[in-house]
């Protein structure tokens, strides 16, 4: 779609590409992309809201996440709207008739306000998914440096180990642990952690989705090894810590970049699917998951409590699956190709990656 | 029983009961000894329930789901009448020939067993498989054997777990079986229509056989078992050929068996009855669901049933911060009853006392009227120095939400809460345990196991009901006073003097306040347009019985 558009416009003048370095250079191709741009305008969006959750829930909802309204009335206008009905039924969307409380309507009969819990569960999911992807992302690249660059016996132990990883069945296990754990915590060594910690799930995340970005990244160690500039700096002299972080991993950095922010994505889905089950985050912490599981309960009464947790899970997955896709485009020397082939503008010279 | 557990017992009782009961149950519970004979014979029954019982064994089951699922497989000495309202709260022989003789002031029974019964793996019953049975309980820490120490002996069994129970003779050859206690105690014929002392064949492993549940006496058997799955149950097949010729008053029912299904979503449960995938489901349907279900299915596919039940959150006594009084009174006004009846949505009627309405000793009382100010006022004033605690429900809604506002009110209060919210299968199983670290405060009911206060005083408040595993004392409160009122309460035949006995202790109780009660509630029957819901028979403490049902022609 953007290509098309992009092409009916008149190239850049050549002048001011010359001389670009190669992130200058991925950030215009990725500028270009203007869909990728829209989804992270929208991702930096979902992220704006959720950041203000402290605002909202201080100064329109006056309520916290978890604070309880069960017998509280609502007064809109000359009516009087209870917040549990004593059948049970949770108050609906009040949009902005009460100035803003109960915007989306309670979340249960525990009358708990549905917007206040959806900003602070995107925190949480949120917070789950960078923070795994940040550990998986470490993992995954000292992992996959080690093996693709040492061979032998150290690439097949992590090879197979990785490849054992990624052939379980990661949910269930990981429910298997998440439930497990809610009652005692984990124990791994000196480290303690405490039932309910969100740690548990960014831990069973970060374990069961490092194959995911471990597997590409030795693929391509085991590619870049081959490089006449790693046998030069060997014959220099470098040791075996220099080539890896030296050498090696900037040439990864694109690829790290892009599966970082995939990854992200893909942790937000697995701690959505082990709140949802009971084995991520812990009630009565809001997560986005943990919201569709209450929601569920009341899905042919109240749909929205289950659908809007929903598609706040969808845009932000959308969102940066986009994003990732766009960076990739943008940062994979062999999408030029592409990137001409659609926008009929050429590449600078000298500017490749 | 806790958990919807509870309770067996039998309907019962008295006349208040009686009127509740007729009043419930959409109107003309006519069916009194089961299976109308109006229905289709046989067909096998598609059961659901949302939790797996805690035990699929007789001496270890504690819980409503357990005592629903084996209370027609299982058949005690004494049992209870297939029948509801006060007619099904009477206590008639199962086992045994006829009702015991007491003697010796009260102090000694005797029983003969009815010739010819047999066992589903064919094997004879014998007078002296009900001493292994007791014994069976003790060694296996059965949360059932309180009730039987007051058997000369048993104490010290209980302890040793050897040398066998002086207290019980047993006559192979006559069937006699005589049973000394220790000092009288008023509700022994009750206790011995429980579940917990059925007879099993000597030699049963003392070990949980919820996997591979032991041979039973009663028209039907569990011929599957899959713990946290469901189970399967068919006619036992020395029910027609020998047992129900010796136990004539005993219904044999109409179906062929059943197939139980543990569905743990409660919205699938209801979309499965409505579709005909189930025919009957244990538990109400979900809180969302049940006023829509009620409209639509009232008299043809659903029923109303009363309990005598007390929904509870218990505090550890013996430990910071609750062993204090004052925090326990400063968590009663702050538990406000009128928000969880909405939490229940209606289906509790707010109280706070330990007896429910209904129950023979029951005086409304109210030492607690919620007032959050004071509830601060008075922890200020006890300045507890840990407040650091660990809040414990389980995963069965709304109980799971009960959990949540009693922790909200907790956090309200100033203290620093943990939520522990565990798989409703074993929840009494982890929290009866006294090595599970945490056990500070939680959600818990108890449903009646036969009809006298005692059954809510001595299994959950007595320091003899304090056990190491399978405890149903969650409180952990003994006091001293209060326990010997107890057992003196206990050895005595339920009058009015006895009734007042009982509201006096339900006060002593409420103001050391080891509990916030907050509610009775209500159950319900909710079948499949396939069945025929005017046979069935529904016992607040066994459930539905099995015998009672019948397919629509």
């Amino acid at each position: 779609m953007n290509s098309t558009n992009r092409a009916a416009e008149p190239a850049e003048p050549e002048s001011g590409s010359a001389g670009y370095g190669p992130w200058r250079l991925a950030l215009r191709r990725f500028l270009r992309n203007r869909v990728a741009v829209a989804f992270l305008v929208l991702f930096f969006l979902i992220v704006a809201f959720v950041l203000a959750a402290p605002l909202w829930a201080d100064h329109v909802a006056h309520t916290g996440p978890n604070e309880t309204h069960t017998l509280q009335k609502l007064h809109v206008g000359g009516e009087v709207r209870e917040v549990v009905t004593p059948e049970g039924k949770p108050i609906g969307p009040q949009w902005f008739e009460a100035d803003g409380r109960f915007f989306l309507g309670a979340d249960s009969r525990l009358g708990r306000d549905e917007m206040v819990r959806l900003m602070y569960g995107g925190r949480t999911s949120l917070l789950i998914a960078f923070v795994s992807g940040l550990i998986t992302t470490f993992l995954a690249v000292v992992l996959g440096l080690l093996a693709g660059y040492y061979r032998g016996w150290v690439d097949a132990v992590i090879a197979r180990t990785l490849d054992v990883l990624w052939s379980l069945p990661v949910l269930l296990i990981g429910i298997a642990i998440g439930t497990a754990s809610a009652l005692g915590g984990i124990g791994i060594g000196p480290l303690h952690l405490e039932g309910g910690s969100i740690w548990i799930p960014i831990l069973i995340i970060s374990i069961f989705y490092t194959p995911y970005v471990a597997r590409p990244i030795r693929g391509e160690v085991l590619s870049l090894a081959e490089k006449e500039f790693v046998e030069s700096a060997i014959a220099q002299g470098a040791g075996p810590l220099r080539v890896m972080f030296g050498e090696l991993l900037p040439n990864l950095a694109s690829t790290i970049v892009v599966f970082f922010a995939l990854n992200i994505a893909n942790n937000l889905l697995f701690e959505s699917a082990l709140s949802f089950l009971g084995a991520g985050v812990q009630p009565p912490n809001s997560s986005w998951g943990t919201m569709i599981s209450i929601g569920e309960e009341l899905l042919t009464t109240q749909p929205l409590l289950a659908i809007i947790p929903g598609v706040m899970i969808m845009l932000t997955v959308l969102s940066l699956n986009m994003v990732g896709d766009g960076l990739r485009d943008a940062l994979d020397p062999r999408s030029k190709v592409r990137f001409e082939a659609k926008t009929g503008i050429a590449e600078p010279e000298g500017a490749a990656v | 029983m806790k958990k919807v557990r509870a309770a067996i017992a039998v309907l019962a009782f008295a006349a208040v009961t009686a009127l509740a009961l007729a009043s419930c149950g959409g109107g003309g519970d006519s069916t009194s000894g089961g299976g109308g004979g109006e229905g289709k014979q046989g067909g096998t029954l598609n059961i659901t329930y949302a939790s797996f019982p805690d035990y699929m064994d007789p001496q270890l089951s504690y819980t409503q789901e357990g005592w629903s699922a084996m209370g027609e497989v299982y058949i005690p000495l004494l049992t209870y009448k297939r029948a509801e309202g006060a007619e099904g709260a009477e206590v008639i022989p199962g086992l045994a020939k006829e009702m015991p003789k007491i003697s010796n002031g009260g102090k000694t029974y005797t029983l003969f067993l009815r010739p010819g019964l047999k066992y589903s793996n064919g094997k004879p019953v014998k007078a002296s498989d009900f001493p292994y049975a007791v014994e069976r309980l003790f060694k296996v820490n059965s949360g059932g054997s309180p009730f039987y120490t007051s058997i000369v002996g048993a104490e010290k069994f209980a302890e040793t777990k050897q040398g066998g129970i002086p207290g019980i003779k047993t006559n192979d050859k006559t069937g006699e079986i005589q049973i000394e206690l220790e000092k009288p105690r008023g509700t022994f014929s009750n206790e011995l229509g429980l579940m917990f002392v059925a007879p099993v064949p000597q030699g049963t492993p003392n070990e949980d056989l919820s996997a591979s549940p032991p041979p039973s006496t009663g028209p039907y058997t569990i011929t599957k078992s899959q713990p946290g799955r469901g189970w399967e149950v068919e006619r036992n097949p020395y029910w027609d050929k020998a047992n129900s010729k010796a136990m004539p008053d005993l219904e044999s029912g109409t179906i062929d068996g059943a197939k139980v299904t543990v569905v743990r979503n409660p919205q699938t449960q209801v979309n499965d009855i409505e579709q005909g995938k189930y025919d009957y489901m244990e538990n109400p349907p979900p809180a969302d669901r049940y006023t829509d279900v009620k409209e639509k299915f009232e008299g043809t596919q659903f029923r109303i049933e009363p309990t005598i039940s007390t929904y509870y959150f218990w505090m550890n006594t013996k430990k910071a911060p609750f062993d204090d009084p004052k925090v326990r009174q400063a968590v009663n006004y702050a538990v406000d009853p009128a928000a969880l009846e909405r939490v229940y949505s209606g289906q509790i009627k707010g109280t706070q006392q330990i007896l429910p309405p209904g129950m023979p000793g029951y005086e409304k009382f109210e030492l607690y009227p919620h007032d959050m100010e004071k509830a601060k006022e008075l922890l200020k004033e006890a300045h507890p120095s840990d407040m650091d605690i660990t809040v414990w429900t389980d995963t069965e809604s709304p109980n799971n939400e009960a959990g949540e506002y009693y922790e909200g009110v907790l956090k309200e209060l100033g203290f620093d809460t943990k939520l522990k919210i565990l798989n409703a299968d074993n929840y009494f199983t982890v929290i009866g345990n006294q090595s599970t670290p945490d056990l500070d405060t939680g959600w818990s009911d108890w449903y009646q196991d036969y009809p006298h206060p005692n059954d809510f005083f001595q299994p959950l408040l007595s320091g003899e009901s304090i056990l190491q595993t399978n405890n149903g004392n969650f409180a952990n409160i003994s006091d001293p006073q209060l326990n010997k009122e107890i057992t003196e309460l206990g050895e005595e035949q339920l009058g009015s003097e006895q009734e007042d006995g009982y509201k006096e202790l339900d006060k002593k109780y409420m103001e050391l306040a080891p509990w916030a009660p907050y509610g009775t509630r209500t159950l319900s029957t909710f079948v499949s347009s396939a069945i025929n819901l005017e046979s069935v028979i529904y016992s607040p403490t066994f459930g539905a019985y099995l015998s009672s049902f019948e397919f629509n022609e």
